[in-house]
């Protein structure tokens, strides 16, 4: 166990929340792009620290996995997928920045309380990174369901994606690699499916704003 | 091999739509189902008669009692669907509501649903089980998309995004389990099997598996249609093509409790078994109670199917709480004969939908005279679905009731057999609005109802007589779900 690797995880788990974090404040979506982008690479930066620590050689090949794939060229996808329906600013959410980091200050205490048995039973040297995990998807999920833009859904979506990621890293250092790799198959399918409701949504209702889908009610 | 044979059809169908869009297709996959339906069969009386392999390559299988019962009704299904999509597909092309090119894509997408769900019940690895699961959310979203009409790019959108969150939710759940696995051993080979959690449940943290099933019931709860995380079935399954209603209806939602009740066995040893029936009785009850109170306010007659979808899979879930092995029998008995049931109506609403060209149920009424035979079917549909006997569901349902009694629920059963009742008498009405109010128009060209009468039969054989293959299985599911 080396401790110097294990403050790094540390270190990178905190930095992760904070980059969750700047989507809340952030007022762009570049800038919400960036900061996904920056997010996946500390992740693939993690899972490979993680490898040194176990020797695996299956880690390193996840870490490259999302260092390319959610670092490199999801983010390369969803700028192209911004020029095209060319709406760079977000629709007013429906919460102010204010707000919304007072509820996600309550989020990092809630996950630190539901994960307070895991982290008390766990052996591992990366247990602190839990309740920084678990914070991560419900910042994620908030996003998903504060905003109302299309294309901001989505990248709470690819946030929330993340945090489990984290997640796995942290309480059993990721996943068998069969399913780490069927995964990232679905997200990337997820991906292009969304990309293609979002084109239909910009051409049907003139709009990415998805408050206005509003015709099934009952 | 059976398993092998039935996954082969599928794949083949999938690679017959590569191929530009011919007039043989919808014929061609109607065959391949057919054939897979026998291979289905095959496979059941295998399994009758001894066990069937573990292993496949690589890949470890789990076919079990319980994973043939799901093949077996995946295949019943997919092969009424596929029946049923040679006539809808020729009237959409005839209509102009298709392309040929959209005809090839609907079948391409149908296949790799119906694969999806397949593997989903034969993999034993309960982390492969949940990529084949959210993979059937991405091909469903497909077909519903298929149409560019506002409504169903709205329905797309929810259930895309809903069905995602969801299914994360479980994926937690699945990580959660690993956890706990990953520490009792470090050795990591075949860790996530469901048969190995199964033989190490005993030693696991109780508390950790608590977290865990937390987790893996809200999501894969959300995707099998329980209330409060419904939100996004009556849009999707509304929207949808009819065959693809079927098939999201009949057994989608069935295929996502299968996933539970694949980790409930592995928690009711670590947990103890109130914990996870104490959920299920729950949400049960509330999926009743909102699908009761939708169905009495309900304009929509297709979206009136999806609502009874959420009622029955609260009442399979109330069953698969209250427990015991009459309780446990009736549940899984109650998801054949609701796939049966629900596929039929479906189908048949797309009947409905085609000819009035809406999905009101004000500009639908007077089937009787429009259209007699669908019309007709679609009404011992709706009485088979409510509980009227000689129909299996009233058995089962009464079997429910009657494990709840036993396990001690009284005022809980009480409330779900007045629930039924509710429903009961608010769908009646507005079926009785359906057959037998004013007509503007003369009566239409009859629409594809075989696949229909076929699967209603099917359901009034099985009321009244149980083959004893069919019985033996679901009682051995029984024994395979017991602690």
């Amino acid at each position: 166990m080396n401790p110097a690797i294990v403050y790094l995880v540390e270190l990178g788990s905190g930095a992760i929340l904070v980059t969750a974090l700047a989507v809340i404040w952030r007022h762009s979506l570049q800038a919400y792009i960036g900061a996904f982008r920056l997010q996946s690479f500390l992740l693939g930066a993690v899972a490979a620290l993680l490898s040194q620590l176990q020797g695996s050689l299956e880690l390193l090949g996840v870490a490259l996995l999302i260092a390319l794939v959610k670092g490199w060229f999801i983010p390369r996808f969803l700028r192209r997928l911004l020029a095209r329906v060319g709406s760079g600013r977000e629709v007013r959410p429906y919460l102010n920045v204010a707000a919304s980091l007072l509820i996600c200050g309550a989020l990092v205490v809630v996950a630190y309380s539901a994960t307070a048995d895991l982290v008390a039973a766990s052996r591992l040297p990366t247990r602190n990174g839990v309740p920084l995990a678990l914070a991560v998807v419900l910042i994620g999920f908030f996003v998903l369901i504060s905003r109302r833009q299309a294309i901001t859904q989505v990248i709470g979506f690819l946030v929330l994606e993340n945090g489990i990621a984290m997640l796995a890293l942290m309480v059993s250092y990721g996943l068998p690699l069969m399913v780490e790799l069927g995964v990232f198959l679905d997200v990337l399918i997820a991906l292009w499916i969304m990309q293609v409701v979002v084109y239909r949504i910009r051409d049907t209702f003139d709009t990415l704003d998805v408050t206005r889908l509003k015709g099934l009610r009952h | 091999m059976a398993l092998a044979l039935i996954l082969l059809c599928f794949v083949a169908g999938a690679v017959l739509c590569l191929l530009p869009y011919r007039a043989w297709l919808p014929g061609a996959h109607l065959g391949l189902a057919a054939l897979a339906a026998v291979a289905g069969s095959i496979l059941v009386a295998e399994l009758d008669r001894g066990t069937l392999p573990r292993r496949w390559g690589a890949v470890a299988l789990r076919l079990d009692a319980l994973s043939a019962f799901m093949v077996a009704t995946i295949l019943l299904i997919a092969l009424l669907a596929l029946w049923h999509s040679r006539g809808y597909v020729a009237r959409e092309l005839a209509r102009g509501g298709l392309e040929p090119h959209q005809a090839g894509r609907y079948y391409l997408y149908l296949d790799a649903f119906i694969l999806m769900m397949l593997i989903a019940v034969v993999v034993d690895n309960v982390g492969l089980m949940w990529v084949a699961l959210e993979a059937t959310t991405l091909a469903t979203v497909l077909l519903i998309g298929l149409h560019h009409t506002k409504e169903a790019i709205e329905a797309s959108w929810k259930y895309l995004l809903i069905g995602s969150v969801g299914i994360a939710l479980a994926f937690i759940g699945t990580v959660l389990v690993y956890c706990d696995v990953s520490i009792l051993e470090p050795a990591r080979e075949g860790a996530l099997d469901g048969s190995r959690l199964l033989e190490q449940a005993a030693s696991f943290h109780p508390a950790f598996l608590r977290l865990a099933f937390v987790f893996l019931f809200l999501g894969y709860g959300t995707k099998a249609g329980l209330a409060p995380m419904h939100t996004w079935l009556p849009d999707a399954h509304s929207e949808a093509p009819a065959p693809v209603s079927a098939l999201m209806s009949g057994v989608l939602l069935s295929v996502s409790l299968y996933a539970l009740l694949r980790f409930k066995p592995v928690v009711d040893l670590a947990a103890g078994a109130d914990f996870s029936a104490r959920f299920m009785i729950g949400f049960g009850l509330l999926s009743l109670g909102i699908a009761a109170g939708m169905l009495v306010i309900q304009r929509n007659y297709k979206r009136m199917l999806a609502y009874s979808s959420v009622e029955h899979m609260g009442v399979v879930c109330l069953g698969l709480g209250f427990g015991g092995s009459l309780g446990t029998v009736a549940a899984l008995l109650h998801i054949l004969f609701h796939a049966l049931g629900k596929s039929a109506l479906f189908l048949l609403a797309g009947n409905i939908q085609q000819t009035c060209d809406s999905t009101q149920i004000t500009q639908a009424t007077g089937l009787l005279r429009r259209l007699p035979v669908s019309g007709r079917l679609f009404g011992v549909g709706t009485l088979a679905l409510l509980g009227a006997p000689p129909f299996g569901i009233f058995f089962t349902e009464l079997a429910i009731l009657r494990a709840g009694f036993q396990a001690g629920y009284l005022a809980l059963t009480l409330a779900a057999a007045a629930l039924l009742a509710v429903i009961f008498a608010a769908m009646l009405a507005h079926l009785q609005r359906l057959l037998f109010g004013e007509v503007e128009r003369a009566a239409a060209a009859e629409l594809t109802v075989a696949p229909a009468a076929f699967a209603l039969g099917l359901l009034l054989l099985l009321g009244v007589w149980l083959p004893p293959p069919l019985a033996r299985l679901v009682e051995r599911i029984g024994m395979e779900l017991m602690p």
